[in-house]
């Protein structure tokens, strides 16, 4: 398979992935934003909330690499500062997800 | 041939306002947004290891007419997304690719995200 074609196929399943996840995230963010402190603990601790915003955010950043990436070969013309560009849009890709789920799992009640 | 000067897509300066490049620019727009807020939020959720004393300034900006206003927006950002991606799907399957049905749907897209927002924001907070 393609290498473009295959980017393309991970773009459109992540895709399909993220529709219902963002629907539950942006329901229960609009219901926890503004609780206290233990309230939204409880949020990023319990089960299924804990997983589901886990593989949330991995998709989010795995989609958002491959799109934004998009934009950089339609607007950066310079092949070098888009490389760039590239490598420190997957490396934020990957290194705030596994961070931020590092943390969700060291959190206690 | 030099190409290195030549414009680069989608070449705003070039075309007519349209639904359908409206909606292709605000996508992608609003995608950037959406990851910006999704970051911020890892960042929230990160906060909360601080303990509760640290966690009090935060509660306090949230719940201003700021924090309402960021809530609310989201759910416009996320639903706009959500119609969009979703009218991107249908479109890989082969459907909706006729002129009248793109614009048809774009305007459907924008208006829904209006509609599914406040739906959003009123069953996030057990208005219903």
């Amino acid at each position: 398979m393609h290498a473009s074609t295959k980017k393309w196929l991970f773009t459109k399943i992540s895709s399909f992935i993220l529709l219902p996840l963002m629907i539950w995230f942006v329901l229960n963010f609009v219901s926890i934003y503004d609780k206290s402190y233990s309230e939204v603990l409880l949020f990023f601790t319990q089960q299924p909330s804990k997983i589901i915003f886990s593989i949330f955010i991995v998709f989010a950043f795995f989609f958002s690499a491959l799109t934004i990436s998009e934009i950089f070969e339609d607007y950066i013309q310079d092949e070098k500062i888009k490389n760039v560009a590239n490598k420190l849009l997957n490396i934020f890709a990957i290194i705030i997800p596994l961070i931020t789920i590092l943390g969700i799992f060291n959190l206690t009640l | 041939m030099q190409y290195k000067n030549n414009p680069l897509s989608p070449h705003l300066q070039i075309y007519k306002w349209q639904i359908s490049s409206l909606l292709s620019i605000a996508h992608r727009i609003v995608g950037i947004i959406n990851i910006l807020a999704i970051t911020i939020i890892c960042v929230w959720s990160l906060l909360l290891l601080l303990g509760t004393e640290s966690y009090q300034p935060i509660n306090f900006i949230l719940n201003t007419f700021f924090g309402k206003f960021i809530a609310v927006s989201l759910c416009w950002t996320f639903s706009f997304h959500v119609l969009n991606e979703l009218r991107h799907l249908i479109w890989d399957l082969g459907y909706g690719f006729d002129l009248k049905i793109s614009k048809i749907t774009g305007v459907l897209a924008l208006i829904g995200s209006f509609v599914f927002a406040i739906l959003f924001y009123l069953i996030g907070r057990n208005i219903f």
